[in-house]
């Protein structure tokens, strides 16, 4: 029984995962680049809607603001901030002083912007972790003796549907073709007239919107932020997404939840402290049989979406 | 419709054209000739807008395009059918023709892509499948049934012929002509000089990035010592590499 109600902490844990990996594996599927300021974000959607519940907007313009709506006011700010990265990131520096395949300057101006907020945030809240004042936790439903909490439930649910939708959107719309040409052959694509400029930010709204909305259900599934949340869900989201296949959406969904999985198994049967050398063991053991993951496709960086 | 005045395309320090002035008139088919590495390539990147002229003048229904981007010359009717194809391959053929009308936004694609479908019927039966499936010749028709789908006035070809069947190379001409008497300008840049100066009206040459002759196709054509010199022969033999067909891009 206590297995059961592990495994089902696990999806809850993985769904934080799944949404951190999906935003790493969009990135690279579509443009080719591994954003490092995604754990950031992550982070970011964490501490502002600390901030925001317990101070309220600066300046005094209000007190502090509802749990639901510091989240949403959390989220706008996850997505702002994506777009000041790509701006600086990708935009400035790689058309100013790279070409189309240039991936090293974006790669480390992300690796720059990731330590420059992570400090901006410390500066200005400190680094202690913080309690996020979110719903009751007494919301808890006993289905057969499993213990499930509702805002788990609600999170497992809203992953469910930003993938599935996120799917929809690349499979079928006009923006999605656009972003799968772009990943595929951006030469041709601009050829019919897939505008970069244009395009491109729609993936760090996309990035800072899954960012935003994993730091939400993290602050209100487990009640406490601090300015260095980010950086074990970034490292267990990229070996999630890597398990799963670079690229590949299904890919990062399966690879995050395998990594919630192994690690509440291992706390479980191992304890908290093996936890790091169970999830690297098992993304090496996947890469030996599948040197492209679960999901992926062999080629590294064009066309997987 | 297409002016084009002393355009420069400069890489680093090679200028790969030089002072290139050429025009095409509305329903126009304009052949642009020359050996491997004589410009026509960047001079039809140039047009395209995915490289930045270093100098000249593109106008094209007597609107300034020099600077304009990709987009906005695709929407104000100038599409280009790039060397190798470049289809999509990790799409459906379908989808394919969708990315054409990537800027409409009117009630007419579905139309459209159905009349492409009945000009190929080749692709019309694999309209779901992947674009990688097709053969060489199939995925140039793809090619130009996708930039048909934006609704050109102007179409430019990069070496269409390249790397086709004989069969294809046939098809492929008797298809430009087609699409000309549909009144759509075409600039045709091509090995195979026989053929192209069959379907146009008038010709470039291009040596060194520079224009080295302008006439009529009759007139190049006839140009025995022109033929010779510049343009080997002007059968099918110049071309390496015709007889197999050119991988997909990936």
């Amino acid at each position: 029984m206590l297995l059961l109600q592990q495994f089902v902490n696990s999806i809850m844990l993985g769904s934080v995962y799944v949404t951190v990996a999906v935003a790493f594996t969009l990135t690279i599927g579509i443009l080719n680049f591994l954003n490092f300021t995604i754990p950031t974000l992550f982070m970011i959607a964490g501490m502002m809607g600390w901030a925001l519940s317990y101070y309220g907007l600066p300046l005094g313009l209000s007190g502090p603001l509802p749990w639901p709506i510091a989240l949403m006011g959390a989220v706008v700010l996850t997505i702002i901030a994506s777009l000041i990265v790509e701006r600086f990131t990708f935009r400035y520096l790689k058309t100013k002083y790279g070409d189309s395949t240039e991936h090293a300057i974006p790669l480390v101006s992300s690796l720059g912007f990731l330590l420059v907020l992570e400090n901006l945030v410390r500066i200005g809240y400190g680094t202690d972790s913080r309690r996020f004042e979110g719903p009751d936790a007494d919301l808890t439903m006993n289905i057969g003796g499993i213990f499930v909490r509702v805002p788990q439930l609600v999170s497992l649910a809203v992953t469910v549907v930003i993938v599935l939708g996120l799917t929809m959107m690349i499979k079928h719309s006009r923006i999605g073709r656009g972003l799968r040409a772009i990943a595929e052959n951006p030469d041709a694509a601009n050829i019919l007239g897939v505008d970069t400029r244009r395009i491109v930010p729609v993936v760090f709204i996309l990035t800072g919107l899954l960012c935003g909305l994993a730091g939400a259900l993290f602050a209100i599934n487990y009640g406490e932020v601090s300015p260095a949340m980010g950086e074990d869900i970034g490292t267990k989201a990229i070996a999630g997404m890597v398990i799963g296949g670079l690229g590949s959406i299904w890919g990062a969904v399966l690879g995050g939840l395998i990594v919630g999985l192994i690690e509440m198994m291992t706390v479980h049967f191992f304890g908290a402290d093996t936890v790091q050398v169970m999830v690297w063991g098992a993304l090496l053991l996947t890469l030996l049989a599948y040197p492209s993951g679960l999901l992926g496709h062999n080629t590294i960086g064009k066309g997987k979406l | 419709m297409l002016e084009v005045s002393h355009l420069d395309v400069t890489y680093g320090r090679t200028r790969a054209v030089k002072s290139v002035s050429l025009t095409v008139a509305a329903g126009e088919v304009v052949a642009v000739l020359g050996a491997n590495g004589a410009g026509k390539t960047s001079l039809l990147r140039a047009l395209q807008g995915a490289v930045r002229p270093s100098g000249g003048k593109i106008r094209f229904d007597g609107k300034d395009m020099t600077n304009q981007s990709s987009a906005a010359r695709v929407r104000s009717g100038m599409v280009l059918v790039p060397e190798g194809r470049q289809i999509f391959v990790s799409m459906s053929v379908h989808e394919n023709l969708q990315m054409g009308a990537y800027l409409r936004s009117d009630a007419d694609i579905a139309r459209d892509i159905e009349a492409i479908y009945e000009r190929f019927p080749n692709l019309a039966e694999r309209r779901h499948m992947s674009a990688k499936t097709l053969s060489g010749g199939e995925q140039q028709m793809l090619a130009i049934g996708r930039a048909l789908v934006s609704r050109p006035r102007l179409i430019m070809l990069d070496e269409p012929s390249l790397g086709l069947s004989p069969l294809f190379v046939e098809r492929l001409f008797d298809l430009l002509a087609e699409l000309n008497s549909d009144d759509i300008a075409i600039l045709l840049v091509e090995q195979n000089t026989s053929m192209a100066l069959d379907v146009a009206s008038r010709g470039y040459v291009l040596e060194l990035g520079s224009v080295l002759l302008e006439d009529t196709a009759e007139a190049l054509s006839s140009n025995t010592a022109l033929t010779e010199a510049y343009l080997g022969g002007g059968q099918n033999t110049d071309q390496e590499g015709s007889e197999h067909e050119r991988a997909p891009a990936r």
